[in-house]
């Protein structure tokens, strides 16, 4: 670190790039063309190649592409990727393999320690901070820009496509590209963003209207989200964004078998439907079924049959229609608000066979036949949430807040001043830094097209809400039969609407300031030409390159191929971009602007701020996420027949832990060597439930000390006890020690293996008479063969120490029946050791390689490129740098922002 | 770590923003030229799919005597109007080569090899949660879909919301609920609710009123004609490799701007004021007819060629008491009595209304010298004769004039079809009816699947 800075000073101190040393040509790869001298012939380091390297490595095998037989050993310095190569190998204790001659470790380590001297000596002679090129927005970024920009929540899955990953995250420059398909979605988006941000009054029931459906292998017993009340059951709450003040229909669909029978249904039950907390209707559901049940049956019930007494019609039509009049219509005010949909729950004293909570078919076995009361009750399946009708106004949304600064003024005609000042601050924090008129022009003309379009269009939108009445009024018929159902719903004993939540929001009519007093009907009129006039700016605001691109500028004139410093502004941006995934505030592009950014301390405060913020919750989902693979729980699908229990409740739980455990090191800057070894994790009670922990009770995720605890809180210390890591790392059926051993190369050591070769025999299955049955016995038939031990025999081991967890992470004594072993060998062949326990104390006895790993996920996801050999030397740097530290957080994310990587760019050569 | 400076070669990245995004939305916009230059001398190919789930009542769906002289059956009766654009095809199989005797997804494997030729494999193995191949629609779009703004459109009567489990045996859901699949790991998701189908086709404009259409390609062209000259002036100066992406950027531009000026000609081409729908009809026959006119809609517009359609998912308990069948449908199936059995061919013949509206719609959508009918290749059928999962003999009527290559008016029989035990071997595979269709479709490939040869039709 010290050099690296060093150097960077030098640099940025010097009027012109310091000369040759800094400037010049990269180094050229040394191998294959120098002739050897003779005195490094007979270096100490020279000696260990030649004697223990150079048979497999050579010029003639080129083993792993390395030819050290004529690398020049006495000029490290010239072919960083050729000795950074070796270093990483010998770093993972790799080389020379199991089997062959090997010098004792201190000899190995002495030698890597030479070798990262050399280079971090050569590097720091010459700067190279690399080249990152012109990086569009990804998913998430787009999302966060918008959230910032617009004070709006988009659904970013909905309206834009994933983006391609690189180097195992999806914030690479490299491969964020843009096709036609893609400024598609762009111009989609960007329409339907900014009619949701200003209110268009023209928005109708198509344009936001929404079903969100509970999974049906989601378990509702408890109380499902922090959201709904305590005494609450099953259901779901979710953030809905109501586009414009006015009434929307709520439609509730029960949760259904396979067999599309309602399920549970024995027993009366009330459901709730609450907007932010608020009751607005209560219904009541089951216990009224007519008639004659059905008898067990394979698939459902078979009223079809007609022949027999029952089950009879009646009751048939009730298990699977009794949900058709949950529907409700009620006024809601514009703006993102929680609705929440849930039974109350009751006291269940659970009778008869204990079954599991669900099979396949994600429903349970009474589910499926539906004849004997659970003792859950109903469940949810969906809640579609369909409006506006009779829309009365844009309300006060937060975004609107956000958006009209100022309102135009008698003296402002045709709102130009105020429009002005409203796209001036949009732009600047959309471009990211300080605008011009040059800037504003464009948009201010589609401001002026956007209001003369209004005002000519027929009269139609410049009526303001009368639009969205006239909708009401086409859809008339939907809209009886809805009230029509409502009200007969109403005057049953099955429904009551809660009287505050219908007024309420009638009373503040179109509100917003500006057009109160005076004509009305030519204030609205204004208003509403002003406000579709924003709306067209912000369209066409969010298309822009500059807003969808991050583009940094070579200086002009700058030599080709030198490094050059970053500007403030640039430097903002990668700033925010790295630690919230989003756009810089105000007090970052303040500080930009006016060149305080190179002020010293400065960038420390504003990171250590930017960590604090909750928008550094980014790094758990999109650093985190990735780089612990947190985003595939979603796609984990254990066999259901092996893992009944296996439910939507415990995938969420799995992800939740490990995210929550990862900000709560990230948020009290934990040495990031804790990952491993923490003595705490969070949990609610599925989870603890899955993991042998006693004393953890409700839905609700909380710290839990693990320390001096019983064995099944001991086990699950540090990362390597978590089971979404676990159950990520395995198949649908069994486990992989594989798949976990190339996990924890990866992740935690940095040492990947080299990928599988194309032709490579199926593992032997397994069960047969005198077959191996565990998965450890298979793999070790697998690794008999010569060819498959080469790269598994060093990688396996890491696995076996996991064999306890299986594939969704609980805990097993047995696989097949047989006795777990769990005893493992490290790749060097002689370090022994058992067990995740064992396991751990393994790897923090490696933690500096663990930190270096951690740097370098840090550095490739800072910086959306991958880490080239040149940038060896800098991570090592922050990793020596933050040592001093305890390796918290913040020294190697300080580490990171400080080199020169982060600082700055090399120009185009 | 081995970071090797290794090109991300940019097919791969194009390929896989592609798979993710779908098909872009293009405005109601048609490469018109195309569509109104290929009348006469060659008319626009279509193909569409019509799947029905969990079988037939197969001797009320057969009909009496072979070739031109052959009755209509009680279920197919509804599509009698039609006769001389309708062929039924008796006997195909997808049991070639024992396949069938595996257990597991006997709802799955029907629906999924029914266009993909490729039994589905269990869940969890090996980390596959889905394996099949890529589907004959999915090849046909390849073909004539790349010209049009959507490439193929994927629709259902019932929703995918189940899909997330397991089915079937512990078979992913997937199965039964898609036939439709760009590549082995890519089954494509069919959407039931019109609402949506409407907007990805047209926007989120409300309506295919032609001012609307052209107020929007109007609205687009300012916006692009607007940030074209700022990447223009963006990208002087910067060195070719930051240029680059904005290279992309202008690409993605002057590519939407092309189409919008064909769309421009195109909005001068009617169509039926129609209104963008609400949400999900509370009807079946509602529903069905509805996604129907949405279909004939996007062929009339030529929006897109390509269109599977799923009456139901496989597995479908829909009940239908409005025509007095409020049975289940999959557990009327599985049921013996003379009771069920009828209610069972009211959902078949019900289905076939619901086809022969389709039908009649096609006939009387006027398209170059002749109707859409005339142009078109629908088929309408199963992956299973009943509900015993035999996946043989398999209900089939092939609709459409196929631009004068396919002459209707004809029930025709293949050998070996008649089932009969738990398996048969031979028979004549349905992936022979494929490779003539794509064959008449302009598309010659000798083999498909299973197939063995061609089927003279």
């Amino acid at each position: 670190m010290v050099r690296v800075v060093a150097a960077l000073v030098a640099v940025l101190a010097g009027a012109a790039p310091a000369g040759a040393g800094a400037a010049g040509p990269r180094p050229q790869p040394a191998v294959g063309n120098q002739a050897q001298s003779a005195a490094s012939a007979r270096s100490p380091q020279r000696a260990l190649l030649d004697r223990y390297c150079v048979t497999c490595h050579n010029q003639r095998l080129l083993t792993g592409g390395l030819a050290l037989d004529v690398a020049d050993v006495s000029r490290v310095g010239e072919a960083p990727d050729v000795w950074e190569a070796v270093v990483l190998k010998l770093r993972g204790g790799m080389m020379p393999p199991a089997g062959r001659p090997r010098p004792d470790g201190a000899a190995l380590d002495e030698l890597r320690g030479w070798l990262e001297a050399e280079l971090d000596r050569a590097a720091a002679a010459a700067v190279e901070p690399g080249r990152v090129p012109t990086h569009r927005l990804n998913r998430a970024e787009y999302a966060n820009a918008v959230r910032d920009l617009l004070a709006l929540d988009i659904d970013a899955e909905a309206l834009l496509p994933a983006d391609d990953t690189g180097h195992g995250f999806d914030n690479l420059a490299g491969t964020l590209a843009l096709s036609p398909a893609l400024m598609e979605r762009y111009l989609t988006a960007a329409r339907r963003i900014s009619r949701l941000a200003v209110g268009d009054p023209a928005i109708g029931p198509g344009l936001t209207s929404r079903t969100y459906t509970v999974p049906i292998a989601m378990t509702q017993n408890d109380r499902m989200n922090a959201a709904l009340p305590f005494g609450s059951r099953g259901g779901l709450a979710v953030r809905h964004r109501f586009p414009l003040d006015g009434e929307y229909v709520f439609t509730v669909r029960l949760k259904r078998s396979v067999y599309e029978y309602i399920v549970n249904l024995d027993e009366a039950h009330d459901l709730d439907v609450r907007i932010d907390g608020r009751r607005v209707a209560r219904f009541t559901v089951g216990g009224a079924a007519p008639g004659k049940p059905a008898p067990v049956s394979f698939s459902g019930t078979f009223v079809a049959a007609g022949a027999s007494e029952y089950p009879t019609q009646d009751w048939d039509d009730y298990r699977t229609g009794a949900d058709a009049g949950l529907v409700v219509r009620v006024p809601v005010r514009a703006g993102a608000r929680v609705v929440g949909v849930a039974f109350a729950d009751k006291s269940w004293e659970h009778e008869g066979v204990l079954q599991p909570e669900l099979r396949e078919y994600g429903a349970t076995v009474t589910e499926t036949t539906d004849t004997s009361p659970r003792p859950e009750g109903p469940g949810l399946e969906s809640v579609t949430i369909d409006g506006p009708y009779a829309a009365t106004g844009p309300g006060e949304t937060a975004s609107r807040a956000r958006v009209f600064v100022c309102r135009p003024d008698a003296a402002d005609t045709g709102g130009e001043g105020c429009a002005r000042t409203i796209l001036a601050r949009l732009a600047r924090r959309a471009y990211r830094r300080p605008v011009g008129d040059a800037d504003l022009e464009p948009l201010l003309a589609f401001y002026r097209a956007g209001r003369e379009a209004l005002r000519e269009g027929q009269g139609r939108v410049a009526e303001g809400y009368r639009t969205g009445r006239r909708q009401e009024s086409l859809r008339e018929g939907d809209a009886e039969s809805s009230r029509e159902e409502l009200s007969s719903e109403g005057s049953g004993p099955g429904q009551e609407s809660s009287p505050e939540g219908r007024g309420a929001d009638r009373r503040e009519g179109r509100a917003a300031e500006g057009y109160r007093a005076g004509d009305a009907d030519y204030r609205e009129e204004r208003a509403a030409a002003f406000e579709a006039g924003i709306q067209a700016a912000v369209e066409r605001l969010l298309i822009d390159p500059e807003f969808l691109f991050r583009i940094e500028r070579d200086p002009a004139g700058a030599a080709p191929g030198a490094p050059y410093r970053l500007p403030d502004l640039a430097l903002a941006s990668r700033l925010s971009f790295f630690l919230w995934s989003s756009i810089p505030d105000d007090e970052l592009l303040d500080l930009a602007e006016r060149g305080r950014l190179s002020d010293p301390g400065v960038v420390e405060d504003q990171v250590r701020r930017m960590l604090a913020d909750p928008r550094a919750s980014a790094l758990v989902d999109n650093f985190a996420g990735q780089w612990l693979t947190l985003r595939s729980v979603a796609g984990i699908a254990p066999d259901p027949n092996l893992f009944p229990h296996f439910d939507e409740n415990l995938r969420e739980a799995l992800r939740r832990e490990t995210e929550l455990f990862f900000e709560s090191q990230l948020r009290e800057d934990r040495s990031v060597v804790e990952l491993l070894s923490a003595d705490y994790t969070f949990l609610n009670e599925r989870l603890a439930r899955h993991y042998g922990i006693p004393g953890v009770t409700g839905s609700h995720y909380r710290r839990v000390s693990l320390a001096g605890r019983e064995p099944a809180a001991a086990r699950r210390l540090g990362l390597l006890g978590h089971g979404s890591i676990l159950a990520v790392t395995s198949y649908g059926n069994r486990t992989s020690p594989v798949l976990r051993a190339k996990w924890l190369l990866e992740n935690v050591l940095g040492t990947p293996p080299a990928p599988p070769p194309p032709d490579i025999p199926p593992l032997p299955t397994g069960g047969g008479a005198g077959e191996p049955r565990t998965v450890r016995e298979r793999l070790a038939q697998h690794r008999a063969s010569p060819a498959c031990a080469n790269c598994h025999a060093p990688m396996d081991p890491l696995g076996f120490a996991l064999e306890n967890f299986d594939a969704i992470g609980g805990w097993r004594e047995r696989d097949a029946g047989v006795p777990i072993d769990a005893s493992a060998v490290l790749a060097d062949g002689v370090t022994a050791f058992e067990g995740p326990r064992g396991l751990r104390r393994v790897l923090l006895d490696r933690s500096d390689q663990f930190v270096e790993t951690v740097a370098e996920k840090l550095f490739v996801y800072a910086l959306g490129r991958g880490v080239e050999p040149h940038d060896r030397p800098v991570i090592r740097g922050i990793v020596r740098a933050a040592a001093a530290d305890d390796h918290r957080w913040s020294s190697l994310v300080l580490g990171i922002v400080e080199s020169a990587p982060f600082r700055m760019r090399r120009s185009e050569s | 770590m081995i970071i090797t400076r290794k090109a991300i070669p940019r097919r791969t990245v194009l390929r896989g923003v592609g798979a993710a995004v779908a098909l872009p939305l293009l405005d109601g916009m048609v490469p018109a030229a195309t569509a109104l230059a290929r009348t006469a001398a060659r008319p626009v190919p279509r193909f569409g799919v019509v799947y029905i789930p969990n079988g037939v009542v197969i001797d009320e769906w057969t009909p009496a005597g072979d070739g031109a002289g052959f009755a209509f059956s009680p279920i197919l009766a509804p599509l009698e109007p039609f006769r001389d654009r309708v062929l039924v095809l008796t006997g195909l199989t997808q049991n070639v080569n024992g396949l069938t005797a595996r257990s597991g997804a006997v709802h799955g494997r029907c629906a999924t090899k029914f266009l993909t030729g490729a039994i589905p494999r269990p869940f969890g193995q090996e980390g596959n949660d889905f394996l099949a191949d890529v589907s004959l629609d999915q090849l046909v779009a390849r073909e004539i879909g790349a010209e049009t703004p959507i490439g193929s459109l994927e629709l259902s009567l019932e929703s995918g919301d189940k899909g997330a489990g397991t089915c079937d045996g512990g078979y992913s859901c997937t199965y039964s609920h898609t036939i439709s699949w760009r590549g082995p790991r890519t089954p494509l998701p069919m959407e039931h609710n019109p609402r949506v189908v409407f907007e990805r086709m047209f926007g989120d404009g409300g309506s295919t009123d032609p001012a609307a259409r052209r107020a929007r390609a109007e609205r687009r062209r300012s916006l692009l004609d607007s940030v074209r000259g700022k990447a223009a002036d963006l990208s002087r100066g910067l060195g070719p490799s930051d240029a680059a992406r904005l290279g992309e950027y202008l690409d993605a531009v002057r590519d939407i701007e092309r189409r919008i000026q064909g769309a421009e000609a195109q909005a001068a081409r009617e169509l039926p004021a129609f209104d963008q729908p609400a949400g999900v009809p509370a009807g079946f026959a509602d529903h069905a007819r509805l996604m129907f006119d949405l279909q004939v809609l996007a062929w009339q517009s030529d929006l897109t060629r390509v269109i599977t359609f799923m009456v139901g998912r496989e597995f479908s308990s829909r009940t239908y008491p409005e025509i007095g069948a409020p049975g289940g449908h999959h557990p009327l199936s599985h049921e013996g009595s003379a009771a069920s059995r009828e209610q069972l061919v009211r959902i078949n013949k019900h289905h076939a209304e619901q086809f022969a509206y389709y039908v009649d719609r096609l006939a009387a959508t006027a398209d170059g010298d002749g109707s859409l009918l005339d142009h078109a290749i629908v088929y309408y059928g199963a992956g299973m004769a009943e509900g015993d999962h035999r996946p043989w003999n398999l209900p089939l009527v092939v609709a459409g004039g196929g631009g004068g290559r396919l002459a209707g008016g004809r029930h025709v029989r293949y050998a070996g079809g008649a089932g009969g035990g738990r398996s048969v071997d031979g028979g004549t595979p349905l992936a022979n009816l494929h490779v003539t269709v794509l064959e008449k479709l302009g598309m010659r490939v000798d083999r498909l699947h299973d197939s063995t040869g061609r089927l003279d039709l």
